[in-house]
């Protein structure tokens, strides 16, 4: 074993895939701390006094971030207030215990838990949907109602600041992927450190200079416990192309994956390129690049018995979109705006719910 | 954890390309004229009859050369002749374009150059492949220069003879060897791969130099310009992209070097050979295993996807055309050429991963009574950000790991 490269005369335990620095356990530790703080300081994270919202699945990611939160906010006082949001979409052998792991996180550090279920959004569990649905799309369904719920739940806690467990892999990833798939706009903000959903509440990620492998290993020495099973509604979901040539790459060269995040944070887009433009959903009022928000789509198909509607190409589903509402004026005589009052209103009123329920201690 | 959904992906349809359809040349017209049974069918959609094809083909080199309007008449231009079908196909166009009688004749002067760089072949054999590219370009009535690769690089940079005759190539059993201790040992082959492009490239500045060429032509079809383009993404060069892989690269102020076949693809100039009864000269070709580096992986990622997934290249490609050149910073990279960019205020990759290998190599404070912060402090003291302003991002790592 080769001697700990800080020499503090310990035998090393890792090899660090973003610098090939061999570590012992305690200045891995505090060297994967420091880093993080280094992150939050340099590119000034938190306002002291805020209050910021981890999203907590129970995962690895999720899971350290949370812990090492904590850690900074108490030895470099921050003097932030924690607070985990997770989401239940309602998967059972899945989720159900994977929100356990999240309540002996919030019991383990001490933070509010705040459960946002899509059945109170949106008064379908994903067990529920899969019924209707089928396996196959169904992952559809709950990343747009997830994404949705996150900024749904943030609101709700009124915090400052959305923390997610996004880590260096998936960054580079995402900027893999945005160049396959001719993305501009995505490519152009996927490596942005802060990032707004529209809703004033800034997205952060602490952890974006942190590689997965080291996220792993840290969970792993500082025996921290979180969540591993995948999904049971799509086991290898999201192993596109991208994540496979990155794990190839890595495997020639791991610090490729900070390569690729500087090429993404160091490219220009020509001021010619036609970039979409983002609006608000006609229906919910959330950020959306339609008019009418995919989240308002899938729910109108679910809940008009058409659970397909949403999944096809986006002309087919204006189309319908706007036969039914002419069906409803019909039937109904009352007139689009209406209708979408009708629609905020429902929703409103399961948020409403939610937050008559106190935050779970 | 399930990620679906975190970067705001509508439908799981829209992260992927569209699959491509298959298309039978039976019962179909050419998709051009209408009237003739075609010949051949590109991007896996669209079928020509033979006369459409081959004028398609040419107007296609022309409508490129002619929209940037970069050559003016009597300019002397340089060609990079490689070996294979792209470089055989750009001898047809151009001997065809200049002979034309017509207004759409090329009106410019051209000068065909050779860079030797064969050393993984016996003499014999590499004397064997210069004498047959020299009847090649003899066939098309074009005259071509001889440059030894190895001879630049042993020479630590320097142009050497700029030969007429192959014969007076100076070819030796251990240039392979040579060229691995002058720089090569150190790096691994990705590395390597980069460096020896880029050298490439200076040489090629350095031989139109000397011709007196404005302009290099080089013979990269859309498929290099993909796998290229992925590939210097993936060495920290994103701000670069336009000029490595746009149609020119303008990082020289004397010498362009223009890249004119990068929207045809191989089956495209391979059937503009055929139909043109040419047949480029063949090489033997060395087994790469795709893993060893990340350009050659690149390579068999683009290549793999493309046949399920036609819009691959294209995609790609169309992406890197959006981009502009990131030159916030007058200064130029020693080695590459490329603007280096000027660092802000913001933390950067570069940054995270300098501070990191600070940490990790810094010796632990024990004392019990040092906070955390002050112990923080004194590390982040010491720590600067290095002032090496000589070279860009990805040099910079390159030149590091030679003097390692």
């Amino acid at each position: 074993m080769p001697l700990c490269s800080a020499n503090c005369g310990s035998n090393a335990i890792l090899k660090r895939p973003k610098t090939g620095d061999a570590l012992c356990k305690e200045c891995f530790f505090e060297a994967f701390e420091n880093e993080v703080h280094f992150t939050i300081t340099k590119a000034r994270l938190f306002e002291p006094g805020k209050t910021v919202a981890i999203a907590a699945s129970g995962g690895k990611d999720s899971t350290v971030l949370a812990y090492v939160l904590k850690l900074l906010n108490e030895k470099f006082k921050y003097n932030l207030k924690l607070v985990l949001l997770s989401i239940d979409e309602g998967i059972t052998g899945y989720r159900d215990d994977s929100l356990d792991t999240v309540k002996k996180n919030r019991d383990d550090y001490e933070m509010p838990l705040k459960i946002m279920s899509y059945k109170d959004l949106y008064g379908w569990t994903m067990d529920e949907i899969v019924a209707e649905i089928g396996r196959k799309n169904n992952c559809t369904f709950c990343g747009v109602f997830r994404r949705q719920a996150l900024d749904r739940g943030a609101n709700l806690l009124k915090v400052d600041y959305l923390a997610t467990g996004h880590n260096a892999d998936d960054i580079a990833e995402t900027v893999l992927m945005n160049i396959l798939r001719g993305d501009l706009a995505r490519l152009n903000r996927c490596t942005s450190i802060i990032t707004d959903s529209g809703d004033g509440i800034p997205r952060v990620k602490p952890l974006k200079y942190t590689y997965e492998k080291e996220i792993v290993m840290y969970a792993y020495f500082r025996k921290l416990i979180y969540f591993s099973t995948e999904c049971v509604f799509a086991p290898n979901a999201y192993r596109g192309h991208a994540r496979v040539l990155l794990k190839d790459l890595e495997k020639i060269d791991p610090s490729v994956i900070m390569n690729i995040i500087q090429s993404g944070e160091s490219l220009k887009v020509n001021e010619t390129a036609n970039m979409p433009t983002l609006t608000k959903c006609s229906r919910c009022n959330y950020v959306s690049s339609q008019t009418v928000c995919k989240a308002c789509v899938l729910l109108e198909g679910l809940n008009k018995g058409l659970p397909r509607l949403g999944i096809g190409k986006s002309s087919k589903v204006k189309r319908i979109l706007e036969e039914n509402e002419k069906k409803n004026c019909d039937s109904t005589s009352c007139c689009r705006t209406n209708n979408c009052k009708k629609d905020i209103e429902g929703v409103e009123k399961c948020t409403d719910k939610l937050s008559s329920v106190n935050l779970i201690k | 954890m399930c990620s679906v959904g975190d970067e705001n992906f509508e439908t799981e349809e829209e992260k992927c390309m569209p699959a491509g359809g298959k298309i039978t040349l039976a019962n179909t017209k050419c998709n051009k004229c209408r009237e003739n049974d075609p010949i051949v069918v590109l991007r896996s959609k669209d079928a020509y009859c033979e006369a459409c094809f081959l004028a398609g083909a040419t107007h296609k080199f022309k409508a490129l050369l002619g929209k940037h309007k970069l050559i003016r008449p009597n300019d002397k231009v340089l060609i990079h002749h490689q070996i294979g079908h792209p470089s055989t196909a750009l001898l047809h166009f151009l001997r065809c374009g200049l002979d034309l009688t017509t207004h759409k004749k090329l009106r410019f002067d051209v000068i065909f150059v050779y860079v030797e760089d064969n050393s993984q072949f016996t003499v014999d054999y590499r004397k064997e492949v210069l004498k047959k590219i020299e009847n090649e370009i003899k066939l098309f009535k074009f005259v071509i220069k001889f440059v030894s690769f190895n001879d630049y690089i042993v020479n630590n940079n320097k142009l050497g003879d700029i030969v007429d005759n192959p014969d007076n190539l100076t070819l030796n059993e251990d240039d392979k060897i040579n060229i691995n201790n002058i720089f090569v040992s150190k790096l691994n082959k990705t590395n390597k791969n980069d460096i020896l492009h880029i050298k490439k490239r200076n040489l090629l500045i350095e031989i139109a130099k000397n011709l007196n060429c404005k302009f290099i032509l080089t013979p990269e079809i859309s498929s290099d310009i993909a796998s290229q383009l992925l590939g210097e993404i993936s060495l920290g060069r994103g701000s670069h992209v336009p000029i490595d892989t746009g149609f020119c690269d303008d990082r020289n102020q004397d010498v362009k070097i223009l890249r004119p076949l990068r929207l045809f693809d191989m089956k495209e100039l391979a059937f503009y050979n055929k139909l043109n009864s040419l047949d480029p000269i063949s090489i033997k070709q060395t087994e790469i295993n795709p893993y060893s580096s990340v350009q050659d992986l690149m390579k068999k990622f683009v290549n793999d996807l493309q046949v399920n997934y036609p819009a691959t290249v294209t995609t790609i490609m169309k992406t890197g055309d959006k981009l502009a050149i990131n030159d916030n910073g007058k200064q130029k990279c020693q080695l590459c050429m490329g603007p280096i960019l000027n660092s802000n205020e913001e933390l950067s990759s570069a940054e995270s991963t300098s501070f990191s290998h600070w940490v990790s190599t810094q010796k632990p404070d024990n004392s019990k009574e040092k906070s955390r912060q002050e112990k923080y402090d004194s590390i982040l003291k010491h720590y600067k950000v290095s002032e090496n302003n000589n070279y860009c991002y990805s040099c910079k790592k390159i030149e590091g790991s030679i003097k390692s």
